[in-house]
């Protein structure tokens, strides 16, 4: 079946589109929201989203791929945000695969090789 | 002899005459065989010298069906999760204590096995992660599979689906641990579980039954006690082998106060299950070491902590000539961690005569590699490592025991200067007074230097860090004396 991408905005919406694919394999990429020209306030999630996508080809059969815009730099900075309290977030770009303890933070984003071993090892 | 082109692998070479060449260049500079404490400190030390290594890592199954991920026993089964299930366990103590300092709450206080297993197993996953990345971040190649030697200079790797690889390398390191040892006796297998099983256990264990006087025993005993288990701890001889006696025998007599019951002098002969469950009944048969007596009790869990074994009999270092104490399954090496073959080296739990510690195995690790490829000269320092014991009353030790100090310096050469204490966070809520102690054995011809320092209480393993770096330094009683105390501290004493 391959897998699929699907893009949300902000963190009940997220919650409803993991929960919705449930069974599945979800991997998640979590950036600061984009301007009207399309770019992030977060610069570091500028330079990662094409490593991720270069390796999304990668995802195992059946897996989600939940691509999901947080919001803006002053909803972020808040240490009580929904993403910090209930996902344990602690920066953006995050890359994850959903239910397990495996992720990528920041520069570890940035790096080709740790992000196919995350989309492709157990 | 075949004529070799330089694509040739030893593989190819193996299929052609049935023997296995030494490989005249090599897959690995290094091939570290178990993703444990050291061999994962060693591998990352290896690549950080820009040298091309393997790291094997595989978890045979227990009896139970259990399993983990990279790093090893510490990480997994070992002092990760004792130390957060020991913690578990102090502040259901806390719990009681904090109504002495005021504070209020009218339900019960009740624990539950499984949101504190889970949060436990959360962690060590992210540990395993967190060792996966930094591997390949330091480039160094991984694999989830099983390293045997077969041959000079190779090994090869079975992963969990049966598909085998070889791979050869200039030099080896064999860091491939321990693993619970079984009784030998009916039931033990099918019925009891080992500390590799009790960290992801997916029930509470109810009521236990400790079969051992290790420090794993003692520690297993006592957080499950503080977790308000029902525990038993059947004890063939003594408590603690190889620690100081009287320190053992006082964490014995605390646990004994606190609600661990013991039971000296027998052995399980016989585990018969009663009733299947999560948690199931067993009933348990021992006998008795100094007669005939036999006795007989059922009990939830069957926890069986008396040794651990080295992982160094099927990993084919016979057909290497790696010469192991066939008795303990122990590795000798040299004070620079080679065994007697030169391309290979030992580190870790598995090394004869060295401590079993973590610590010691990442460093012996990172030294041995320095020395090998980065011209460094030091050596592992075996001497003076200290150590905790995390009993419900905790116990750091560092240097000798009263009892081996006077075996090598004789009894008029050495002098004991021991305190009680009384922690004073103990005082409000009307805790022992008399149970917290300390102890430090001086050399009288050298200067009364202090050669062991035993110190038994709240927070032993911080406080005896400090002192380990004193008595590297020399400490001598008078300097001990000169220190002024903090205050109110228990390490003041």
């Amino acid at each position: 079946m391959g897998w699929e991408e699907v893009q949300v905005r902000g963190y009940p919406e997220f919650v409803r589109t993991a929960q919705s694919y449930h069974g599945r394999p979800i991997f998640a990429l979590f950036c600061g929201d984009k301007d009207a020209e399309g770019r992030s306030w977060c610069p570091d999630c500028v330079t990662a989203e094409p490593i991720v996508r270069k390796e999304l080809h990668n995802l195992p059969d059946e897996s989600v791929f939940i691509y999901c815009l947080v919001g803006d730099r002053a909803y972020w900075k808040d240490p009580n945000n929904e993403f910090r309290k209930n996902l344990k977030l602690t920066g953006v770009p995050t890359l994850l695969k959903y239910g397990t303890p495996q992720k990528l933070v920041e520069e570890e984003c940035f790096k080709a090789e740790l992000v196919r071993m995350l989309f492709t090892e157990d | 002899v075949q004529a070799h082109k330089e694509e040739d692998n030893p593989q190819k070479a193996m299929e052609g005459n049935g023997l296995t060449p030494v490989p005249d260049s090599y897959d690995y500079d290094l091939i570290v065989i178990g993703g444990g404490s050291g061999g994962l400190a060693a591998a990352k030390e290896a690549a950080k010298y820009g040298k091309k290594v393997m790291v094997l890592d595989f978890v045979t199954p227990t009896p139970q069906g259990n399993s983990w991920g990279l790093g090893g026993t510490c990480v997994n089964v070992g002092c990760i999760p004792k130390k957060l299930m020991h913690q578990a366990a102090l502040l259901g103590q806390a719990l009681q204590d904090s109504r002495k300092f005021g504070w209020q709450f009218t339900e019960e206080v009740n624990h539950n096995w499984m949101t504190m297993t889970e949060s436990v197993q959360n962690y060590i996953g992210s540990l395993n992660w967190g060792y996966r990345v930094s591997l390949r971040d330091a480039k160094v190649t991984y694999e989830n599979a099983y390293g045997e030697f077969v041959g000079p200079h190779t090994i090869k790797a079975t992963n969990k689906k049966g598909v085998e690889k070889l791979y050869t390398a200039e030099r080896f390191i064999i860091a491939t641990g321990e693993r619970p040892r079984y009784l030998g006796i009916p039931g033990d297998k099918e019925y009891c579980i080992s500390s590799d099983d009790l960290f992801s256990l997916p029930y509470c264990p109810g009521k236990t039954l400790v079969v051992g006087a290790s420090y794993v025993a003692l520690e297993c005993a006592g957080f499950l006690a503080g977790l308000g288990l029902d525990v038993t701890v059947m004890v063939r001889s003594i408590l603690l082998r190889g620690f100081d006696q009287d320190m053992a025998n006082r964490i014995g007599e605390y646990m004994k106060e606190h609600g661990v019951n013991f039971i000296r002098e027998f052995v399980p002969v016989k585990v018969e299950q009663v009733e299947e469950g999560t948690p199931g009944r067993l009933k348990v048969t021992a006998k008795s070491t100094t007669g005939d007596q036999i006795i007989e009790e059922e009990y939830n869990t069957v926890l069986l902590a008396i040794g651990r074994d080295p992982c160094t009999r099927k990993i084919g270092l016979d057909k290497v000539g790696v010469n192991i104490n066939e008795k303990t399954g122990k590795i000798p090496v040299n004070d620079e961690e080679q065994t007697n073959v030169p391309y290979i080296y030992a580190v870790g739990d598995i090394l004869q005569d060295k401590l079993e510690l973590t610590p010691v195995a990442i460093q012996a690790g990172r030294l041995l590699v320095r020395r090998l490829y980065a011209g460094a000269t030091t050596k592992c320092d075996y001497v003076n490592v200290p150590t905790t014991v995390f009993t419900p009353l905790e116990y750091g030790a560092c240097g000798y025991s009263e009892e081996t100090a006077v075996e090598k310096f004789g009894e008029e050469n050495i002098e004991v200067y021991h305190s009680h204490f009384w922690p004073l966070e103990w005082t409000v809520p009307s805790r022992d007074n008399n149970k917290c102690y300390a102890k430090i054995i001086c050399n009288i011809q050298d200067n009364e230097r202090v050669i062991g320092f035993h110190v038994l209480g709240p927070n032993a393993g911080e406080v005896t860090q400090g002192f380990a770096a004193a008595i590297k330094c020399g400490l001598t009683k008078e300097q001990l004396d000169s220190t002024v105390g903090i205050h109110p501290v228990c390490a003041e004493v």
